[in-house]
């Protein structure tokens, strides 16, 4: 196992610096952990679209459910931190299972019209049972509660500071357990899969069976960024679970990069803070992002985080072919 | 060489130490105008925005220095606002907002804004704000739903008592189920005949069947309940379904001058509307509001400048009544303030932070007899109705 596929090393690291780094260069610290919180979503988008090559719609529905289960059980039944991410991240799997075990069934334009119609559905019945959801109003009054461990008190998660170190040591778990799956033979099978499913089948994998464990991942990890949403707005608004939600997540995780998990992050930081700036600038903002999304397309297949791949990479081939010539000469 | 890291580590949290001490110094009074400036209500949220301004450039000093005037985007989305609300109160120390065009951004704001006791003023329409969930802090400037149907429906019935037969088009969500509730209140004491009503969702642009549905039920009245871009759309299929000439429609939570122009003179003629503000009221206040909004922005002011205009200006006053920025005594100065808005005579109810004022039964005028290219509408009639104190659900103040 070399640096490029260590679990502790590599890309880990350098997410690890940019976690660390991320409250003291950005303006805000509540900015950086919005922006943590949808590197998760973007990075379980990633699971299935950069390493299984499906496309989902459906990413909203699992945040959506993630933020309402941990606010219901929270506000209703005065469950505490651990439990209710615990609920959401049950809630985002067995979501994740209903949707996906329906959806795989289909490839193609086939399989993205289902999660579009899973996600208006699961919108919809948001909207409808607004005694629990609050509807349009969104669900208010949602708590913060503290970080129990054993009994004893290790933070109360009041301040934006301590609730960014506990986003961020969530995230660094999940990247971490991520790059698990992804190096392991369960993650190559899922790029076989994506490369060429006919062949994987062929081989003996039952693909469907790959293609819906990694739904059910990538749900568990939407809807535990989906629960942290919540937590942090004190507040799960209607659009957490709607279309617009999904299609974020997926230009998130196209503009970081697929089949990157730092592009995740990269992705979800650039969304975030495209926002924010670009919004006070000019009302039309979206149209930048429209143009951002076509570049990267079009000039960027590897995302953001591939157009740094590659720039490092010419770099160090520059400067390699640069000292064998002075050795030629020298010679 | 760690010493000297050490020290210039220390020289430069010292100097960021003072300059944060510089910043704490600047008693200025701020106010965080909420606005929609991008996204799918961008176009509300300039209006807004151009209200508050306006009133803050007016004041003179308060509290014996200029006040500033600062904008929080929403992006059209709830999350983004409160998050930067939340950004405001921690890092600037944000004490007083206003606007919030959207519900759940105000029911969601006003909640952050109670918890760290500052003031928010905001139009936004859901009853909520002024009922379960109230607060010390939160304050709301626009009619609720009661008054919006008492001041149009009973108006509208008493000028035409032989229309005894209404239809009504309703948003299935809290607002326009509100809506419907104190319709079908005001039906069964005027003795009106509800021979139908269409349920349509928040996404619903297409309204042909509803109004297929509607005229089969041959009306005398069409009560369209939606409002925004829904209600344009119902209104629009409506009058192209030559439902005009069959009965009269009613849309009873209109947007104000920015519908009628979207609109414009040949789809609003002979139809009424609801209204919080109308430019052609003549107060005091409105008339000098509309001559300086001429002078400053050359246009005529519509119902979200003159809205954020007046909860700017109010939540202003009431610092200088109070004579500090402390938030709770802003709070309790505005708390049964009775003060000329540009509806006349408004007071702040203290039970529950609702503004008293009045609402319009607007009719829409022919284009030939139009006196301007804003005189869209005549006033029919305006009023104040509010829900008796006794039986407020507000408990939260």
């Amino acid at each position: 196992m070399n640096s490029k596929t260590s679990i502790f090393r590599g890309i880990t690291l350098i997410a690890l610096v940019l976690i660390v780094l991320m409250p003291f260069i950005l303006p805000s610290v509540t900015l950086a952990t919005e922006i943590l919180i949808f590197a998760l979503a973007a990075l379980a988008c990633n699971l299935l679209l950069g390493y299984t090559g499906l496309l989902s719609f459906g990413q909203g529905i699992f945040f959506g459910g993630g933020a309402y289960s941990a606010s219901l059980v929270m506000i209703h039944f005065n469950f505490g931190l651990i439990s209710a991410l615990l609920i959401s991240i049950l809630v985002g799997a067995a979501l994740a299972f209903i949707v996906g075990s329906l959806s795989i069934r289909r490839t193609g334009i086939y399989f993205v019209m289902l999660t579009l119609a899973f996600t208006q559905m699961a919108y919809f019945l948001a909207y409808t049972f607004s005694d629990w959801t609050g509807g349009d109003n969104g669900l208010l009054d949602v708590p913060r509660p503290a970080l129990n461990i054993l009994g004893i008190t290790v933070s109360d998660l009041k301040s934006s500071e301590s609730f960014y170190a506990f986003v961020a040591i969530v995230f660094f778990v999940v990247f971490v357990f991520a790059r698990r799956v992804i190096h392991s033979p369960f993650g190559t099978t899922l790029v076989a899969i994506r490369e060429n499913e006919n062949r994987s089948s062929a081989v003996g994998f039952s693909t469907n069976h790959f293609k819906l464990v990694a739904f059910v991942i990538s749900g568990s990890i939407t809807g535990l960024a989906g629960a942290l949403y919540a937590m942090l707005l004190n507040f799960a608004p209607l659009s957490n679970i709607d279309l617009v939600m999904s299609e974020n997540i997926l230009i998130m995780t196209i503009i970081g990069g697929t089949s990157s998990l730092l592009g995740s992050l990269l992705g979800a930081g650039a969304i975030v803070l495209l926002g924010d700036v670009l919004s006070s600038i000019w009302p039309r903002w979206m149209m930048i992002l429209g143009v951002a999304l076509i570049a990267v397309v079009l000039f960027l297949p590897g995302g953001l985080w591939g157009g740094v791949t590659s720039l490092f990479n010419k770099l160090i081939s520059n400067k390699k072919n640069k000292e064998e010539s002075s050795t030629e000469v020298s010679k | 060489m760690t010493n000297k890291y050490i020290k210039c580590t220390a020289l430069a949290i010292s100097v960021a130490s003072l300059s944060g001490a510089t910043l704490a110094q600047d008693d200025a009074v701020t106010i965080y105008g909420v606005k929609s400036m991008s996204g799918a209500f961008a176009s509300y949220g300039k209006y807004a925005d151009m209200g508050s301004k306006l009133a803050v450039d007016q004041y003179g000093e308060l509290l014996g220095e200029k006040p500033n005037y600062k904008v929080i985007d929403t992006e059209g989305n709830a999350g983004k606002a409160l998050r930067k609300v939340q950004e405001a109160i921690s890092q600037k120390d944000a004490k007083f907002f206003d606007g919030g065009t959207l519900s759940s951004t105000s029911l969601a704001i006003g909640k952050e804004v109670n918890k760290s006791g500052g003031v928010f003023i905001t139009p936004a329409g859901a009853d909520e704000l002024t009922g379960v969930d109230c607060n010390a802090s939160t304050f709301r400037w626009s009619v609720p739903t009661y008054g919006a149907i008492r001041e149009t429906v009973i108006p509208l019935f008493k000028e035409h008592p032989e229309k005894k037969r209404w239809y009504t088009i309703t948003p299935q969500y809290v607002f326009g189920e509100a809506l419907l509730s104190n319709a079908e209140t005001v039906f069964e004491e005027l003795g009106i005949e509800h021979v139908g009503n269409s349920y349509h969702s928040l996404q619903e642009q297409e309204f042909s069947g509803y109004l297929t549905n509607a005229m089969a039920s041959q009306p005398d009245v069409l009560l369209i309940l939606n409002f925004g871009a829904q209600s344009s759309n119902t209104l629009r299929q409506a009058i192209n379904f030559g439902l005009k000439n069959q009965m009269t429609i009613l849309v009873t939570w209109s947007s104000g001058l920015e519908q009628f122009q979207e609109l414009s003179a040949s789809v609003t003629e002979d139809v009424y509307f609801g209204a919080q503000y109308w430019h052609t009221v003549d107060t005091p206040l409105n008339n000098q509001l509309v001559k300086d909004v001429k002078d400053v922005y050359g246009i005529t002011p519509n119902y979200p400048l003159a809205a954020d205009y007046i909860s700017t200006k109010i939540l202003l006053d009431a610092i200088a009544q109070a004579g500090t920025t402390d938030p709770t005594a802003v709070a309790n100065a505005l708390e049964g303030k009775s003060y000329e808005g540009p509806t006349g005579t408004e007071t702040v109810r203290a039970a529950d932070h609702q503004v008293l004022k009045n609402y319009y039964l607007l009719k829409g005028k022919a284009a030939s007899k139009m006196n301007d290219s804003d005189d869209y509408a005549d006033i029919v009639s305006y009023g104040k109705s509010f829900p008796d104190e006794s039986s407020l659900e507000c408990s939260g103040i």
